[in-house]
C-alpha cells in the first residue's frame, strides 16, 4: 500500500464495503450502493487482476496506482467476463 | 551497438529505447559536468512525413549516484509535449523553419526539467523549445541556427539541450553481428573471408539526444568541487533510464492511447555494451526494468563473460592465453560494477563502493585532457573511459580489449596477454557528423533533402 494515495484508499476502502454490503442484501441493496459516492474517483479507471485466482486488483487513475486484496471484487470482475 | 535495439522489448520501442549515456567534465567550462543521454536509435534523417520526436508518453532520466549504495541520490527528469498547430494540413512544417518559434513548424515539442534529490524536486526550466528535426534545405535552411536557440541557460549556470542530433557512437554492426566477425581479421576467423577495413553501421543516423551541463559542487555527495582524485568523494555514477506507465489503453472514439498507473522503467544505460553483450538475450528486459544497486545477480556474467570465451572459439590459436584464463574477471568486475579502486592504476580511482552495480563512473577530480586519447584509461588518458565516457572514447575497441584480456594484467600480474589483445578492433572508424567544441558537443544531426544512403551532411 507504499503506492496509494490518500483519495485512492479512501475511494478503495469504500468500494470494497460497497461490493460486501452488495453480496448480503441483493440485487436491489446493489443497486443503490453503486451509486457513486462523493469521494469516488471521476475519471477513467483500469483494473488488472494478473492472478485471477488471487484477490489482488491493480487499479490505476492517471498516474495512482494502487493494489486492493478484495478477493470477491475479483470474483465479480471475473463473473462479469461471463466465461469469456 | 552501445544498447541501440539491445533487448528484444525495447527494440520495439524505439521512442523510449536510450542508446548511449556519456558523461564528462566540459572541457569549455572545466568547473562543469556534462551529462547526456541518448534515445531513439537509428534515425533514417529523410523519415517524412512523421518524423522523430521525444515520447509525451516517457519520462526520461538522468541518474546520480554519489553516495556509494548506486542508488540515484540526484535525478534530473524530462518530460515533453507536442502540440498541433494546424490540425489540417499533413505537413510537419507548412514553410521554412528559420527560428525555433516560427509558426510553420507545425508540431513544436517543448519539455520540462527537474531536479529530484531526496524529497526536493527543483523545476529547473519549463516550456523550454526543441529544436524541430533537420527536415532539409528548404524546410530547415540554416539548422545549426535552430540548434542553438534550443541550448538553454538554467540557473546556477546549467544549460539544457533536449533535441535531435547526430549519433556520436560508431561500430561495425553488420560484421560484429555477424558471428562475431572483426573484418581486419578475417582472415583468423572460425570462418575465414579476405581482410578488409571496418564499416561504420551508424555514421547515417540520427538520435534524439538529452544533454544538461552542470557545476560540479551540484553532484558530489558533500556539495564541494574535489581537487584530489583520489578522495572517496571525487567519483559518482551516472545512468540513464526511460519509463513508462504500466497500462496503455487504445481510445477508439481519438485514434490515440491513454496511458495509467506508475511510471515503470524500460530502458537503462550505465555503461556501454553492459546490457548488449554482457546480459543473456532472455535477460535483458528485466535488466532494464531493474535498479543499478540489483546487479549483483548479473555479477556472475561479469566474472564469466561469454564473449571472453567465444574470441578463442571465433579465432582459433589467437588468444591461447585466454582461453587457459580460468579465474573470475576481477578486471572486468572493477571496470564495470565498482569502479577501479585505488592502487591499481598509479593515481587513479573510480570507485563507488562495494556494490555492484553497472554505472558509469566519473572522477570528477581527473581534468578535461588537452589532448584526449579515444581509448581512454588504457590509452593512458584518465579523463576518458572507463572514467566517465567522452564524445570521442572508442569504447567498443576499449572493451573488445578489455574482454580480450588486456586488463587482466591490472589486478592479476601472473597474467601475461596475448598478442591479439592489445589489437583486436572492429577497424571502423569515427566518420559521423563533426563533434562541436562547445555544449552539447554532439554533431548536427543530418538532414533529411541532404541524405544520401550510407552518408550524412548536417548542410
Amino acid at each position: 500500500m507504499s503506492e496509494t494515495s490518500r483519495r485512492n484508499v479512501i475511494a478503495v476502502a469504500g468500494a470494497g464495503a460497497a461490493v460486501g454490503a452488495a453480496a448480503l442484501m441483493g440485487g436491489g441493496a446493489a443497486s443503490a450502493a453503486s451509486r457513486p459516492h462523493r469521494i469516488s474517483a471521476q475519471e477513467p479507471l483500469v483494473a488488472y487482476v494478473e492472478d485471477h485466482r488471487s484477490d489482488r486488483v491493480t487499479l490505476m487513475i492517471g498516474d495512482d496506482e494502487v493494489v486492493v486484496r478484495d478477493r470477491d471484487l475479483v470474483t465479480r470482475l471475473l463473473a462479469a467476463m461471463g466465461g469469456k | 551497438m552501445s544498447s541501440h535495439r539491445e533487448a528484444p522489448e525495447i527494440s520495439k520501442d524505439p521512442v523510449a529505447d536510450g542508446t548511449d549515456v556519456y558523461a564528462f567534465r566540459s572541457p569549455a567550462n572545466p568547473g562543469n559536468v556534462v551529462l547526456i543521454a541518448n534515445f531513439i536509435p537509428l534515425q533514417k534523417p529523410d523519415s517524412g512525413p512523421n518524423f522523430f520526436e521525444f515520447g509525451d508518453d516517457v519520462l526520461y532520466e538522468i541518474h546520480v549516484s554519489n553516495k556509494g549504495t548506486a542508488q540515484a541520490d540526484i535525478s534530473y527528469q524530462f518530460k515533453f509535449k507536442t502540440k498541433v498547430r494546424n490540425d489540417r494540413t499533413f505537413l510537419y512544417n507548412t514553410g521554412p523553419i528559420s527560428d525555433i518559434d516560427d509558426e510553420t513548424w507545425n508540431r513544436p515539442q517543448s519539455y520540462t526539467v527537474k531536479r529530484v534529490k531526496g524529497n526536493d524536486t527543483t523545476t529547473l526550466g519549463s516550456n523550454l523549445p526543441c529544436p524541430p528535426v533537420n527536415v532539409g534545405k528548404r524546410s530547415t535552411p540554416d539548422y545549426a541556427k535552430l540548434a542553438g536557440q534550443a541550448v538553454h541557460q538554467l540557473p546556477r549556470g546549467r544549460k539544457v539541450f533536449a533535441g535531435q542530433r547526430a549519433d556520436a557512437f560508431w561500430v561495425d554492426l553488420g560484421s560484429i553481428f555477424d558471428l562475431g566477425a572483426l573484418r581486419p581479421f578475417n582472415e583468423a576467423h572460425l570462418i575465414p573471408m579476405g581482410a578488409m577495413d571496418g564499416i561504420n553501421s551508424v555514421q547515417s543516423f540520427n538520435v534524439h539526444t538529452i544533454a544538461i551541463e552542470v557545476p560540479i559542487d551540484e553532484l558530489t555527495r558533500d556539495g564541494s568541487t574535489p581537487s584530489d582524485p583520489l578522495a572517496s568523494n571525487s567519483t559518482i555514477g551516472v545512468w540513464a533510464t526511460a519509463s513508462r506507465r504500466t497500462s496503455r489503453v487504445f481510445n477508439k472514439k481519438t485514434g490515440t492511447y491513454r496511458d495509467f498507473g506508475k511510471w515503470r522503467q524500460v530502458s537503462r544505460l550505465g555503461n556501454p555494451l553492459f546490457n548488449e553483450v554482457v546480459v543473456p538475450m532472455a535477460e535483458k528486459d528485466l535488466w532494464n526494468s531493474r535498479e543499478p544497486s540489483g546487479d549483483r545477480k548479473y555479477q556472475k556474467h561479469v566474472y564469466e563473460p561469454e564473449l571472453a570465451g567465444l574470441l578463442p572459439v571465433l579465432y582459433p590459436g589467437v588468444f591461447p592465453n585466454l582461453a587457459a584464463y580460468d579465474k573470475p574477471r576481477a578486471d572486468l568486475h572493477a571496470i564495470l560494477l565498482t569502479g577501479i579502486p585505488e592502487g591499481v592504476v598509479p593515481g587513479f580511482q573510480n570507485y563507488t563502493g562495494p556494490v555492484p552495480s553497472d554505472m558509469l563512473r566519473l572522477n570528477v577530480a581527473i581534468p578535461p585532457s588537452e589532448k584526449p586519447n579515444p581509448l581512454g584509461l588504457v590509452g593512458g588518458d584518465p579523463a576518458g573511459f572507463p572514467n566517465g565516457r567522452r564524445l570521442e572514447d572508442n569504447v567498443t575497441t576499449i572493451e573488445i580489449r578489455a574482454v580480450a584480456g588486456l586488463t587482466i594484467p591490472l589486478v592479476d600480474p601472473s597474467f601475461t596477454p596475448d598478442d591479439a589483445a592489445a589489437a583486436v578492433e572492429d577497424g571502423s572508424e569515427y566518420t559521423n557528423s563533426p563533434l562541436l567544441g562547445e555544449f552539447p558537443y554532439l554533431g548536427l544531426p543530418g538532414g533529411g533533402y541532404q541524405t544520401e544512403p550510407g552518408t550524412t551532411q548536417a548542410s
